[in-house]
């Protein structure tokens, strides 16, 4: 007799789950979320709001939004050893095919098509970027303070070279001091 | 292999807001310290963009690569996405609900992180005007990734492609 199986996924479920979205996604954390969330729910593992709970939650921790979407998922659903398959499973795919790439790269490099062909893909990096800050910008809610303080952020980061994060740190414990007093 | 891996540690704990936003401080880090040259630099952001999985975590692999085979490649990897995972596990579910309760944390990590990405945007911004083909390039993907839901992949390997003809015929 067949015993019908717990719905809860395993280790290798929730990491083949991962590994699969992670290999055949290209464009990162923006494209791969939301194929993630509509995975999950048709696997029957999680629902669309729990996943946007946990999502909101992802945000704000550092790190690749793909990889901590995998992470919270994978301990939602089966804890420890779902977060370690989670890890692995998002990480494994990009690690190797870069590694591949990397292989083969000094042997292609002076190609005039492979050349050309990267610095094409490269050519979009500041629009892409440029969009994303875009995006940023509009969706927050601007008050006279933040965009004083963000400006000059944005001037100290610049300015800072190689002491880049330090100064993000104080940037944003400055930030929060300023949020907190009254206009 | 210790430097490597304690700037990528050091920026993988400023990854706030997705990957993308540290890509300027990769920058800043890896041509400050001499890893790379420029255009190296260059041609890993290009390749990390088409293979799958985070730009960032794929730059760094790359990098780490480049100064000490596979074995750098793991140590970068693994360094540049140890404060999340480790922050993630220990005090994830704490840290992210105080600071979905708190406005003020998130007004704060919102103002640090559109600074990063703006500092991710003027390093690569003069890469854009430095010739008629990258403004162009530059212009259209900006608009269609902001006002149009066209998949940037698609625009990666499109523009891809244009580059593999345009050096073909001008190169």
């Amino acid at each position: 007799m067949q015993v019908k199986k717990n719905d809860k996924p395993g280790f290798w479920e929730i990491f083949s789950f991962f590994f699969g979205i992670s290999a055949m996604t290209i464009g990162g954390g923006y494209v791969m979320v939301p194929i993630i969330q509509r995975s999950l729910e048709k696997k029957g593992w999680m629902k669309e709001d729990e996943f946007y709970d946990l999502f909101a939650l992802t945000q704000s921790v550092p790190g690749p939004l793909a990889l901590n979407t995998a992470l919270f998922t994978g301990r939602r659903l089966a804890g420890l050893q779902g977060y370690m398959a989670g890890f692995l499973g998002i990480l494994l795919p990009p690690f190797i095919s870069v590694l591949l790439i990397a292989f083969v790269y000094d042997s292609i490099k002076n190609h005039k098509i492979v050349a050309g062909f990267l610095n094409g893909a490269f050519a979009v990096v500041p629009g892409l970027t440029a969009s994303l800050a875009y995006k940023m910008v509009k969706k927050r809610k601007w008050t006279l303070k933040r965009a004083i303080s963000t400006v000059l952020a944005v001037i100290a980061l610049i300015l800072s070279g190689k002491w880049a994060v330090p100064v993000f740190f104080c940037l944003a414990i400055l930030a929060f001091f300023l949020e907190g007093r009254r206009k | 292999m210790t430097s490597l891996v304690l700037t990528f540690f050091k920026i993988g704990l400023a990854s706030f807001g997705g990957g993308w936003t540290i890509v300027g401080i990769i920058k800043a880090d890896v041509l400050g310290q001499g890893w790379l040259l420029p255009e190296e630099f260059q041609q890993v952001v290009a390749i990390a963009q088409i293979t799958p999985g985070p730009v960032a975590l794929n730059a760094a692999t790359l990098v780490g690569y480049r100064l000490y085979g596979i074995l750098g490649a793991a140590m970068a990897s693994l360094s540049v996405v140890m404060a999340p995972v480790i922050i993630g596990l220990l005090v994830g579910k704490l840290f992210a609900k105080f600071s979905k309760s708190s406005r003020h944390i998130t007004e704060a990590l919102k103002t640090g992180t559109i600074a990063l990405i703006t500092m991710t945007v003027w390093a690569f911004a003069p890469s854009a005007i430095s010739s008629p083909f990258n403004l162009v390039l530059a212009i259209l993907s900006f608009a269609m990734a902001t006002f149009t839901n066209f998949n940037p992949l698609w625009l990666i390997l499109g523009s891809g492609i244009a580059g593999s003809i345009f050096s073909m015929i001008f190169g």
